[in-house]
C-alpha cells in the first residue's frame, strides 16, 4: 500500500493553490524532467494525487514522484528529489 | 478591449480575500452561478480557478477549488457550482447563500488550463456537465474579443435540462459563424433533437473536432474518467499530447 491509495487522483493545475504556499510564482507552466525517465512536462499536466498530508506530483510517463509538498505541525516541507530539473518560463 | 497581463496577475500575493454575492443565477435544478464582487481583485485568465474557504463558528474550515466561468472582461468574478449531495461546501454554495452574503476566496489561481485569444486557435473545448464552467470564461472571452478563432465546442450533459449556458452558448453560435455549438444529450433528448443521442467517444470527436493536422488548442474538462477517455480517444485520432489539456474533476464537483 502506498501513500497514494487514498487520493483523489486530479490534473497539477489543480495544485496551483496549495503550490503557491510553497512557491512566490504559478509554477503551473514551469516544467519538471523527470530523473527517472528524463521526460518533460508542464506541472500543470503531471498527475496530482491530492492525499490529505498534501501535494504529491508524479510523472505521467512513468508515473515516478517528482515534488512532494507537505504541510506539518512543523512547518511546510518540499521534497523534489525525483526531479531533475525545473525550468521556469521567462518573465 | 481590456488587455491581459499574464504575468503581471500571476505574481501577486496569492491571499485570502472576501467576497460577497452580488447575483445569484438558478442554472438548471442542480446548479447555480455566483456573481461575486470580490475585494482587491486583480482580474484573471479564462480558464483559472479559485479556491473557496468555508469557515464554521466553531473555527472548522473546508476548501473546495472552483473555476471562473466570467470572462477576464468583467471585473467581478462567477463560479458556477454544482450541488454534490453530502458535500461539505457545495450543497451551502447552492442551496443556502443569498445575496450579500460573503465568503473566503483565493485566487485566481493556475496558469496552465488557460486560454487567451492571442492564442490563437483553432480552438476545440469538450465539457461534460459543470466542466463547462471554465471553458464558458474562454467562449465568453473570445466573443468579447470578436478575434474569429474557428471554434467549437462538444458539451455532453444528460439531459437539456441538465445543461447549464443553454441559451447563451445557442445565442453565441448564432451571431458567430466562426463558433460550432455541438451537443451530445446522453440520458434523454427533447422532441426534434438533431445532435447527439450517446457519450462522447472516438467517432463522435473524428465528426466534431478540427482533424490533429491543423493542431487545434484542445481543452477538456469533467469527470474523471470522461476526462480520461476523452484524452486518450483524442490521442489515437493524432492529436499530440502537448496540446491536450485537462481539468478533472474530483468527487467534490469542483474542478479544479
Amino acid at each position: 500500500m502506498t501513500d497514494d491509495d487514498f487520493a483523489l487522483v486530479l490534473d497539477g493545475n489543480a495544485a496551483a493553490g496549495a503550490l503557491r504556499e510553497v512557491f512566490a510564482a504559478d509554477i503551473t507552466t514551469a516544467e519538471i524532467q523527470c530523473d527517472t525517465c528524463g521526460g518533460t512536462g508542464a506541472v500543470g499536466g503531471l498527475r496530482y494525487y491530492a492525499a490529505p498530508m498534501g501535494v504529491v506530483l508524479r510523472c505521467t510517463n512513468c508515473a515516478a514522484i517528482l515534488l512532494r509538498a507537505v504541510r506539518t505541525p512543523h512547518g511546510r516541507w518540499l521534497e523534489m528529489r525525483g526531479a531533475h530539473c525545473m525550468r521556469l518560463a521567462q518573465d | 478591449m481590456t488587455a491581459i497581463e499574464p504575468q503581471a496577475i500571476q505574481d501577486r500575493r496569492l491571499g485570502w480575500r472576501r467576497a460577497k454575492v452580488r447575483q445569484v443565477i438558478v442554472e438548471t435544478s442542480r446548479v447555480k452561478s455566483l456573481l461575486l464582487d470580490v475585494a482587491g481583485w486583480p482580474g484573471h485568465l479564462p480558464g483559472q480557478h479559485v479556491d473557496v474557504r468555508l469557515t464554521d463558528k466553531d473555527g472548522y474550515q473546508a476548501q473546495r477549488s472552483y473555476s471562473i466561468a466570467s470572462p477576464a472582461e468583467e471585473s467581478w468574478v462567477a463560479l458556477t457550482v454544482e450541488r454534490v449531495e453530502n458535500g461539505e461546501v457545495s450543497p451551502y454554495l447552492v442551496d443556502e447563500i443569498r445575496m450579500d452574503d460573503q465568503f473566503e476566496l483565493r485566487g485566481p489561481i493556475g496558469g496552465y488550463f488557460v486560454w487567451t485569444a492571442a492564442m490563437g486557435g483553432p480552438l476545440c473545448l469538450i465539457a461534460a456537465g459543470s466542466g463547462i464552467a471554465p471553458l464558458m470564461a474562454m467562449l465568453r472571452h473570445r466573443d468579447r474579443q470578436s478575434a474569429g478563432v474557428p471554434s467549437v465546442l462538444l458539451y455532453s450533459a444528460r439531459s437539456i435540462e441538465d445543461a447549464i449556458y443553454g441559451k447563451e452558448l445557442a445565442a453565441m453560435a448564432r451571431r458567430d459563424p466562426d463558433l460550432r455549438v455541438v451537443g451530445a444529450l446522453t440520458r434523454q433528448q427533447p422532441e426534434g433533437w438533431t445532435g447527439y443521442r450517446r457519450r462522447v467517444d472516438k467517432s463522435m470527436l473524428a465528426d466534431a473536432c478540427f482533424p490533429a493536422a491543423r493542431t487545434p488548442r484542445i481543452y477538456v474538462c469533467g469527470p474523471t474518467p470522461f476526462v480520461e477517455d476523452v484524452s486518450s480517444f483524442l490521442e489515437e485520432l493524432g492529436h499530440n499530447a502537448s496540446m491536450i489539456k485537462t481539468e478533472r474533476f474530483g468527487p467534490s464537483g469542483g474542478p479544479a
